[in-house]
């Protein structure tokens, strides 16, 4: 009878640990604060082994055009009457330090860097119709496709999310170089760079322009620090002087003090000195500086030997501008190569220099390719709309890849434990410039970033009691062979 | 546990009951086998593909594949399943599967006739609440507490032996109520009245005070209805007109309080002024079809009016409740205008969707109707009289906003158990007994002892599955509720709001429209109309003498081509842009005696074309008589153009040629809009005495974002409760606050209070009591610190913060 009752006891037991964490589970849930999924369908899932603990994204806004760029094609010269149709890339086609690996001109940087990376050629995007680029950049951004029934959250609030901050002071999320305000298409872009249901906790840290990145983390203009310590002072004097002794404990009361206690921390921390490029030397301020996105590689570097977990660096979306070349392709093109190419090869240099790149992931992608003639992909009902269109080669305008291209685009990535000096997946030599080989899509690309980083691409988080996967429906494939 | 003990119920009472001839003992044999192998999918809640084998009706009506056995039948899909060799169609799809002798024994109860143990299920059913309305028999009241909510809750407590909540104070109570009905603070004079007044009826008196202001009512819930029809002033889809705004309708709808079943009415079978919500949000390109904007209707007019989640059933039937995909699909049918062809996760079924609604036992929509009928007829359906669920929804959300929780909780999920049944179907009783009367309903709540009683401190978020109210819970201030606090104690808010809606009752309206009185004018000489040429720029004024200067002055002005306005020879605006109207404020500017009005006007365009300008200013002066200053032929013009240094204006030889200035003769050359935009603006220029721009009338700003103001893609019923450390980083050095704060301390210093009555004044405003001597000591020691506008700057900072400002208790 004992020993029966004895196990009825640690039933009981048992029992009530059940029940009581169940209901701080859900209640959790009641606060909007979704859950990690796990039931008998999905048991818990385990995490891969991190090959990175930092994970840099180097955006490519506005669609970067493959065969201008990455991904050499036969080149055309500038020729006045030129068929426009028989024309591939704008750019002649360079060596890199890999022998199978060629570049265009202009990327002779990046050229000389390929040995510590990978070069994808073989990146898809989803054929959504009528191009609009934000949303196809909350596509790549998010792994879904909007609009959605619930807001979804960007690969950098799934690293904060999952893994956390890895210096806690350090924002697990931060996205550096795209205004949100003044540029257009601001609300699609603003819709993306959320935390979406995971709430603002996991959102991003956003710093549009890297060289006033520090004053995000300082008191605000025209407060001395004495000031603003002292004030905070007063205010927590102020807290406990308060009557209402009740509320003491109060969580909501405890919450709300300790998210000020940690955003004071990081605002009066050493670390914050990571924001600021006015400490960087001279010498190395210039070898960055191309431009605010070569900046925000110089703060990215920085902000990774601090500890961030997750890092954007775009070089902007705005509408027509930039990679977004829907006229004027070849010059625009040029003009971005010189803006990206020192920094991104200086940026894994360093990183290697200080013995990070083996535990950083740095991506160079974009939301899609571009093609001289092909808006979307062979078949789309995607409306046209390039504003150079000629059949011959009249002036320079007419020059570039005008319109988007979803079937074959190229993704870099350095360190975090992919393969070095490695060439994955093919497109085709002649037009259409699709993909032919080992195809990679949004999803698979995802899960692979996922594995390198120690994600499950199966992971899933219970929102509105259905079950919200890192990649679609938790059918992400990593890319294995991508991985040495 | 539930399961448990069903089945030991069922063990213990098997010996009593009779199995005729069949050989198969279902609880013994059938039970045991359908538990170890299929509960993970198919018992319980879980119905996946559809499926459930929790009751013998569950397991008859088969799921997305269809039947999947009938009584008797030799073959069925069920065995298929069971017994097939393909490792990927096989039941159960983990472990080994069934053994031969399993599958005997359930080969035997199907050919015996499926026999169930009588109102046997293997989980508890789950709730399905109630369709129709019910009056519930209100409990005696106790002691002496009448209102009816109390009677309910009362009886509750004492049942479980729960103590009732302390009371609140009476300023603890005002500033609550306020918050909470029009999401405004009381002011410290109103707070002292109030405090003067009879105590017996006091509270009652408030009530019915500030329920009556209907601007601040209107543009408080505003939010709330934002939220959940998704309507926004900026966000995704407007850029390829994909979105559009209902905010004008909504407005006027909250104003005037239109009953509920009306609202509900014209936002299902809408007017252009409504239609935006059914009409949901588009972006450019293709969509998944679940997201097409058939299913987006379904989707939100669920959710929203009747707390349910189709956003499952619409991809596959609900693995969570009893939703099914075609239900989904048939209410989808409703609103669009072609044949729908049911998706399943995204790919079609080779089936279309009858157009349906949820709750055929009402009655149903006509298939055949032309879509305008077939929204209208929804819409009668969803208001009908016993259509018990809209009005226990929207109860239910207003309970939550008012007292931290749902009595169905979350709000959404309405098809989950409320805590207390009665105090539901009696809230939705009221409403349905009141007209539909939204006020009514909330007058009820906050007029309970149940709503004046103190907020529980909780050491941790109150536990979800075992919930008992004991008490209101707190709240967080919502984005607009600490904005607006911020603005009405330091006037530092917006001058104009980003929506052009008439601020105030419908009435008002009117009298403004009818009593514009300026004109477009320009510089004709008399009697003739000769086209001004391009690049034209005069000179016009009005003078006028002033007894004493006006409390309020403020103007509405807009020009073709460009306009500068110089008040006694300060600028006070300039713009060039017609279709932008603006309001610009004049009171510092006037002056006691004689004040002089400048505009300087030019018209652009490279050829002789229509140029015009429109002033009029309202001026109300101390004893209440107004003024009204506008353009009209009492104007005179000038060719002269006064220079223009550091924002003043002065002619270099005073001109003496002024004529008269003329009115044109079309007074509507500019399309009407600009004139129902200039009558809204004027309108405004009287709201803004009594309301001040409201945080529910301007676009979502980072501000706003960190405090938890959403995006509006997705409906949204409930705001973050917890401020996150992201959120309080802006909040201690983000620029729009430290903005309003710089602002706010220059405000404030006009006051030209001294520190001991600006302390006093800035805790009654804020936090509706005055400061305690500790508390005192410490705020005196703020502006000390930091003397000077910074020191007020610090000491509003650190009130604005604190958990007894930004939590309503």
């Amino acid at each position: 009878m004992n020993t029966e009752s004895e196990t009825e006891f640690e039933k009981e037991t048992r029992r009530e640990f059940l029940t009581r964490l169940s209901a701080a589970s859900l209640a959790t849930m009641g606060m909007g604060e979704p859950l990690l999924h796990a039931n008998a369908d999905h048991p818990p899932i385990e995490h891969p082994a991190p090959k990175a603990d930092t994970c840099i994204l180097l955006w490519m806004a506005g669609g970067m055009a493959a065969p201008d760029t990455f991904d050499p094609k036969r080149y055309s010269a500038f020729e006045d009457g030129l068929e426009v149709e028989k024309i591939l890339s704008t750019f002649p086609a360079i060596d890199t330090v890999v022998d199978n690996i060629k570049l265009t001109k202009g990327l002779e940087h990046i050229a000389g860097v390929m040995d510590r990376g990978t070069l994808i050629r073989s990146h898809i995007q989803a054929d959504l119709g009528s191009i609009l680029h934000s949303r196809h950049q909350y596509h790549w951004h998010t792994g879904y496709i909007p609009p959605l029934t619930v807001a979804a959250p960007h690969i950098g609030a799934w690293m904060a999310r999952v893994l956390g901050p890895k210096n806690p002071v350090i924002p697990p999320f931060i996205n550096i170089g795209q205004r949100l305000e003044g540029v257009g298409e601001k609300e699609e872009i603003k819709a993306y760079t959320t935390a979406g249901f995971f709430g603002t906790q996991y959102g991003p840290f956003n710093l549009p322009y890297p060289e006033h990145a520090s004053k995000s983390v300082r008191p605000p203009e025209g407060m001395q620090p004495g000031r603003f310590a002292n004030r905070f002072a007063h205010y927590r004097k102020l807290v406990d002087a308060s009557p209402h002794r009740e509320y003491l404990g109060d969580y909501r009361q405890e919450s709300m003090l300790k998210s000020m206690d940690d955003a004071h921390r990081l605002l009066t921390s050493k670390h914050k000195d990571a924001f600021d490029l006015s400490l960087e030397s001279k010498e190395s301020l210039a070898a960055y500086d191309t431009g605010r996105f070569g900046r925000g590689c110089l703060l990215a570097r920085r902000l990774t030997e601090a500890g961030a977990r997750f890092i954007e660096v775009s070089t902007e979306y705005i509408p027509f501008v930039h990679w977004d070349t829907h006229e004027n392709g070849h010059i625009t093109a040029e003009r971005m190569k010189s803006e990206i190419d020192r920094p991104i090869a200086r940026l894994i240099l360093d990183l290697e220099e200080r013995g990070l790149l083996d535990r950083t992931l740095v991506i160079v992608a974009s939301e899609f390719s571009r093609d001289m003639m092909i808006e979307g992909v062979p078949g789309s009902n995607a409306r046209d709309q390039s504003r150079a269109r000629t059949d011959k080669l009249r002036e320079m305008k007419h020059y570039g890849l005008h319109r988007h291209f979803t079937g074959g685009t190229s993704v870099a990535m350095f360190g975090g434990g992919v393969k070095k000096g490695f060439l994955y997946g093919r497109t085709a030599e002649e037009r259409p410039l699709v993909a032919i080989e080992n195809p990679v899509s949004i999803t698979d690309l995802h899960a692979t970033i996922y594995q390198a980083m120690g994600i499950n691409p199966k992971t899933a988080f219970d929102i509105e009691r259905r079950p919200f996967y890192a990649t679609l429906d938790g059918l992400g494939q990593p890319v294995k062979d991508l991985f040495s | 546990m539930a399961a448990i003990r069903n089945i030991l119920i069922t063990l213990l009472s098997f010996s009593s009951l009779h199995h005729g001839e069949a050989k198969t003992d279902f609880s013994h044999d059938i039970v045991p086998i359908l538990r170890k192998h299929c509960a993970d999918c198919h018992l319980g809640e879980k119905r996946k593909g559809g499926f459930s084998m929790n009751t013998r009706a569950d397991l008859l009506s088969g799921g997305e594949s269809g039947k999947a056995v009938s009584p008797g039948a030799a073959k069925s899909l069920l065995l298929d399943l069971l017994t097939t060799k393909d490792e990927d169609d096989r039941m159960p799809p983990k472990g080994p599967g069934l053994s031969p002798a399993e599958i005997d024994r359930i080969r035997s109860w199907i050919a015996e006739g499926l026999s169930w143990e009588s109102g046997f299920a293997f989980d508890k059913p789950a709730y399905e609440p109630p369709l129709k309305p019910r009056q519930p028999k209100l409990p005696p009241a106790m002691s002496g507490r009448t209102n009816t909510i109390d009677r309910i809750i009362d009886s509750y407590l004492s049942q479980r032996q729960i103590p009732l909540p302390g009371e609140i104070s009476d300023a603890a109570f005002a500033r609550r109520l306020h918050l909470d009905l029009v999401g405004l603070l009381p002011e410290p004079e109103a707070l002292e009245s109030f405090l003067a007044t009879p105590a017996a009826t006091r509270r009652s008196e408030l009530i019915n005070r500030v329920l009556a202001d209907d601007v601040a009512y209107a543009e408080h819930w505003l939010t709330f209805w934002n939220d959940l029809l998704r309507n926004d002033y900026s966000g995704t889809g407007f850029i390829t007109g994909g979105r559009k705004q209902i905010t004008d309708w909504l407005y006027r709808a909250l104003v005037n309080n239109k009953p509920f079943n009306e609202f509900v009415r014209e936002l299902i079978a809408p007017t252009p002024a409504s239609e935006g919500f059914i009409n949901g949000i588009k972006w450019r390109g293709n969509v998944n079809a679940s997201q097409t904007l058939e299913v987006q209707f379904a989707q939100n007019v669920s959710q929203v009016f009747l707390g349910i989640n189709l956003k499952c059933a619409s991809c596959h039937d609900s693995f969570i409740d009893r939703w099914k995909l075609e239900e989904a699909y048939q209410l989808a049918a409703v609103y669009s205008t072609n044949k729908v062809e049911i998706n399943r996760c995204d790919k079609p079924i080779g089936k279309f969707a009858e157009p349906g609604w949820l709750f055929p036992e009402l009655g149903d929509v006509d298939a055949n109707a032309p879509q305008p009928l077939r929204l209208k007829q929804l819409a009668s359906l969803m208001t009908h009289p016993e259509n018990g669920r809209l009005t226990r929804t929207i109860v239910n959300r207003l309970w939550h906003r008012l007292m931290g929780r749902g009595i169905v909780h979350p709000v959404d999920a309405m098809q989950m158990e409320p805590w207390s049944a009665d105090l539901l179907d009696h809230l939705a009783s009221h409403l349905s007994d009141h007209n539909y009367d939204i006020k009514q309903t909330l007058a009820l709540i906050v007029s309970s002892r149940a709503y004046q009683s103190r907020a529980l401190p909780m050491p941790a978020e109150p536990d979800a599955r075992a919930y008992t109210f004991s008490g209101p819970l707190t709240r967080r201030m919502s984005a607009e509720q600490f904005l607006d606090a911020v603005w009405q104690i330091t006037e530092a808010g917006p001058s104009v709001p980003d929506v052009s809606v008439f601020r105030g009752r419908t009435e008002d309206q009117a009298d403004a429209k009818a009593n514009l009185h300026g004109m477009w004018i320009w510089s004709y000489p008399e009697g003739s109309q000769s086209i001004p040429k391009a690049g034209e720029t005069i000179t016009l004024r009005r003078q006028l003498t002033l007894a004493e200067r006006p409390e309020l002055a403020a103007g509405v002005i807009t020009a073709d081509n460009e306009y500068t306005l110089f008040v006694n020879n300060q600028q006070i605006a300039n713009d060039n842009f017609w279709p932008s109207v603006e309001v610009v404020p004049l009171e510092a500017a006037l002056k006691q005696g004689t004040n002089e009005i400048l505009l300087v006007v030019a018209n652009a365009g490279d050829k002789p074309n229509a140029a015009a300008v429109f002033f009029e200013a309202r001026l109300k002066f101390a004893d209440g008589s107004e003024q009204v200053i506008a353009t009209d032929e009492t104007w005179e013009w000038t060719p002269s153009v006064p220079q223009v240094k550091r924002e003043t204006a002065s002619f270099k030889k005073t001109p003496s040629d002024w004529k008269p200035a003329a009115a044109v003769e079309n007074q509507s050359f500019l399309p009407g809009k600009v004139r129902r935009e200039i009558s809204s603006k004027i309108s405004q220029i009287y709201a803004a005495k009594n309301h001040f721009v409201r945080a529910s009338l301007v676009k979502l700003d980072f501000l706003a974002r960190s405090l938890g103001r959403p995006f509006r893609d997705q409906v949204v019923s409930t705001r973050p409760e917890n401020l996150t450390t992201l959120q309080a980083i802006d909040l201690q050095n983000g620029e729009i606050l430290n903005e309003i704060l710089v602002r706010a301390a220059k405000n404030v210093a006009a006051r030209d209070l001294d520190a001991d009555a600006l302390v006093e004044w800035l805790y009654l405003s804020a936090i509706s009591r005055p400061p305690t001597d500790a508390e005192r000591k410490v705020a005196r020691a703020i502006l000390k610190d930091s003397p000077g506008n910074q020191g007020i700057e610090d000491l509003l900072w650190i009130l604005f913060m604190l958990p007894e400002f930004q939590l309503i208790r």
